[in-house]
């Protein structure tokens, strides 16, 4: 089994050679592009790994299932990249591992990796940018909070961190810190809050101090929801600057924020979606935010205006793909086409220009479902329009894990685990000459192929098995909420905020500090 | 479990105009604000009927929809919900039995009030309430009628702007909640320096947040947060004068009237809503 390329960036510095930066598992591959040779690599290791929380003394207790156990189990492999991105300046690449760590990398002249940093965070990151000052790091996670750090921590902040290991840390508010639990049977006078306090002392780590984090951070924004993508928008208004936070959660809402130092400030939310909300993507030059998730459908936004300009389907061309699957395996059809609503689940947005028949660079649009194993390609023209659905389905053979632009060709990356060869496929696009012109057509770039048959050689595998590849690509659908747990408005049935449930869920709540999806 | 056959058997038994008896409604204390409930909650608050809510609100030439609505698609963003004359200024954020509610409404006859509620059955007795109270009280014997209030289930930590737009409210009121004193459960905390911008964002500038509580630690912690968030400031002293509904609060929810059986301290506090800055 090949393990495939999770994330893959570009960095592109002007009059250098342009560089692809992989992550295999553990590792970041850098590969020249121009020479077609990898420039150097990194590994993360399970010595820099901090412990989920500081106080692991329930570890394995009942109070600490099963998930608290699988994190000590990870800790033992080297901890697996899970999201990769470069500063604008294309002189960073920040890289956050599955233990929590935010890695920052220096690319030196040569396409050396230098490590620069590595912070553990609180809660696990699920989507974090470089803002374009390139001197800022803004990272969501999966706790709901929005915190910003600096992109290279000060001297002081890196000495205290220096030991490797060393890094147990947990609840970087320091104003919850310093709040001491004080109340006593004296202070709480109704029956109800004796109650909570009661089962609340029972518990442990009643008073359990936090730890704030030894490094610069600050807290911008939260949900009450498990973040799933942030992204950082800049339009003029009169002529100046205005930047905001986009962050979308799952309980389905995309939230506008202003930037930094006014982050308090939300300006507006852009809702519509049914079902959880997991990839934002913003159209260059233009004041378009699309979002995916749940829905069979694509968010197409004016975000200024928080107006939904359209809801655009891509259920059909979803269902082309089971459909086919069907055939091929034999499956019943009916049966799978059922569940398709279900199946889409939007893992991927991206843009890439391509040239139109004149010549001139236009961008089109690249939607990822999960597990499904086609690329949608939209031109942005056609997004904008009212009715018109037609796109471009090509058809990749494995489900595309990441996509990003070097040049003028598109780069795949793809899990071709079983097959082998093939995870990375760079495509070319332009402007379709065929019966419909405004579509977007595709072939392989050769050349580049050739370039990138440094990094799929065996020598960039990593340790993997089926079932922590598909935790570590495939986590989009576990997004989705169980419904009709029981008849509220009827009310004769179980009120799920009233059960055993809801306390297993307060539970899980304390153990992994998460608003974690309770899988069934 | 809640609601045993039985006891929605005698729920169902009353008659109309008839009080709802709180022993049929009661329900476990604690409900987590961050699971998954089977919660029903509008897509955007234009999609929000308040008409089954405030029946008398309903205004009477339907709204049309503008036939050119450049935003307007097959799905439609007409929500196909009528057009209400007002709009719900107050909101009373995990309302219990709903104590405040009625002794605001007839305070205040011309402003529509909202209670938001969690817990199922105990949403459903105030719902019930309000419609009993309708049927006895006409607006000439009680002003408003109790027309002008009702409640909603909802988890008001995750889903108050699907309810409210933009600076909708004028008063907020967080009463006697639940304190979660251990130290981790901070987040489910109904004030919180993050949460505390969502309801800075539904409340127009000018407008007010009361806070009470018989939990000192949770009233320190209620005021440092909105101390130190930049969209709110404390009220205090002189400019309290005249609140009337700053007395009602301390009066009137079943929280508070325990607390005073009990001989408890309650410690009140209240925000007023400032001026977003301007853009740096
Ligand atoms: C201690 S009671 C106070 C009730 C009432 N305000 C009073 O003073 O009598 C707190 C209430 O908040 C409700 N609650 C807790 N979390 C909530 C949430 N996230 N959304 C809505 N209600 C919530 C609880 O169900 C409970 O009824």
């Amino acid at each position: 089994m090949t393990h495939p390329f999770q994330c893959i960036a570009t960095v592109q510095l002007p009059g250098r050679d342009e560089y692809l930066a992989a992550a295999c598992g553990p590792k970041v591959f850098l590969v020249n592009a121009g020479k077609g040779e990898i420039a150097s690599e990194w590994s993360a290791s399970s010595l820099t790994t901090a412990t989920s929380n500081g106080n692991d003394d329930a570890a394995g207790t009942s109070e600490r299932p099963a998930k608290k156990q699988k994190t000590s189990n990870a800790a033992s492999h080297a901890p697996n990249i899970i999201k990769l991105t470069v500063s604008l300046s294309q002189q960073y690449i920040v890289a956050v591992t599955d233990d929590k760590v935010i890695h920052v990398f220096e690319i030196t002249g040569h396409g050396e990796l230098k490590a620069l940093s590595q912070r553990c965070m609180p809660k696990r990151p699920c989507a974090i940018q470089v803002l374009p000052d390139n001197a800022t790091i803004i990272c969501a996670d999966k706790f709901g909070d929005v915190y910003s750090l600096p992109l290279l921590p000060s001297d002081a902040a890196l000495t205290q961190n220096a030991s490797p290991g060393a890094e147990h840390v947990d609840v970087m508010k320091t104003d919850e810190a310093t709040f001491k639990p004080s109340a006593t049977n004296l202070t709480v006078h109704t029956e109800r809050n004796r109650k909570a306090l009661e089962a609340q002392m029972q518990q442990k780590n009643f008073s359990a101090k936090k730890e704030p984090l030894k490094f610069e951070h600050k807290l911008l924004l939260g949900h009450v929801s498990m973040l799933t993508d942030v992204v950082f928008a800049t339009r003029q208004v009169d002529g100046k600057q205005r930047s905001h936070i986009i962050t979308a959660d799952r309980d389905e809402h995309i939230r506008i924020s202003r930037a930094p130092p006014q982050s308090h400030v939300i300006e507006g939310y852009c809702l519509g979606h049914s079902e959880f909300v997991s990839k934002l993507c913003l159209i260059p030059g233009t004041d378009i935010l699309v979002s995916g998730g749940g829905d069979s459908w694509l968010g197409v936004w004016d975000w200024p205006s928080f107006k939904l300009r359209r809801k655009f389907d891509i259920r059909a061309a979803v269902l082309d793909t089971i459909r086919q699957d069907a055939e091929v395996s034999g499956a019943d059809k009916t049966d799978t086409i059922k569940k398709a609503d279900k199946d889409v689940v939007v893992s991927g947005l991206w843009t890439a220009p391509f040239a139109n028949a004149k010549g001139k660079q236009e961008t089109a649009l690249l939607v990822a479902c999960e597990r499904r194993p086609s690329l949608l390609i939209i031109p942005i023209s056609r997004l904008m329009l009212k009715k018109d659905e037609s796109m471009t389905q090509t058809r990749v053979g494995h489900s595309v894990l990441d996509v990003t632009c070097i040049g003028d060709s598109v780069v795949l990356s793809l899990d071709t685990r079983s097959a082998g060869p093939g995870r990375l496929q760079p495509m070319k696009l332009f402007q379709s000459s065929g019966n419909d012109k405004g579509a977007v057509d595709y072939e392989r770039d050769e050349e580049m192929d050739a370039k990138l048959k440094c990094l799929t050689k065996s020598s960039t595998d990593a340790h993997a098995d089926d079932k922590a590849l598909d935790e570590l690509l495939y986590g989009v659908a576990n997004l989705r909420k169980r419904r009709g747990w029981g008849d509220d408005a009827g009310g004769t049935q179980v009120d799920p905020s009233d059960t055993k449930r809801d306390d297993n869920g307060t539970e899980a709540m304390d153990v992994e500090d998460d608003l974690t999806v309770h899988k069934p | 479990m809640a609601g045993p056959p039985n006891k929605r058997q005698k729920r169902d038994d009353k008659q109309e105009g008839q009080m709802p008896q709180k022993k049929f409604y009661r329900q476990r204390a604690h409900a987590n604000p961050f699971s998954d409930h089977d919660l029903t909650y509008p897509e955007t608050p234009e999609a929000m009927n308040w008409g089954d809510h405030y029946p008398s609100y309903v205004a009477t030439v339907p709204a049309a929809v503008p036939k050119d609505d450049p935003v307007a698609t097959e799905d439609g963003n007409d929500y196909g919900v009528p057009r209400m004359t007002k709009q719900v200024e107050v909101a009373d954020i995990g309302c219990g039995f709903g104590g405040l509610l009625f002794a605001l409404a007839p305070k205040m006859p011309e402003t529509l009030i909202l209670g938001l509620e969690i817990r199922t059955s105990v949403t459903e007795f105030v719902q019930e309430k309000a419609k009993a109270l309708r049927v006895q009280h006409s607006p000439e014997s009680v002003p408003g009628g109790y027309q002008n209030v009702s409640c909603i289930r909802a988890n008001t930590m995750k889903f108050l702007p699907n309810f409210f737009a933009k600076a909708q409210l004028s008063k907020i009121f967080l009463c006697f909640p639940d304190p979660h004193f251990k130290a981790r459960k901070h987040k489910a905390r109904i004030v919180s320096t993050t949460l505390n911008s969502e309801y800075a964002f539904v409340v127009r500038p000018g407008g007010r947040v009361y806070t009470i509580t018989d939990v000192e630690d949770l009233h320190r912690w209620m005021v440092e947060h909105f101390e130190a968030h930049p969209s709110f400031e404390r009220v205090e002293g002189e400019e309290l004068e005249g609140d009337e509904v700053l007395k009602v609060m301390t009066t009137e929810t079943e929280e508070g009237k325990k607390v005073e059986r009990n001989g408890g301290t309650k410690y009140v506090a209240v925000f007023t809503r400032l001026e977003d800055p301007p853009w740096p």
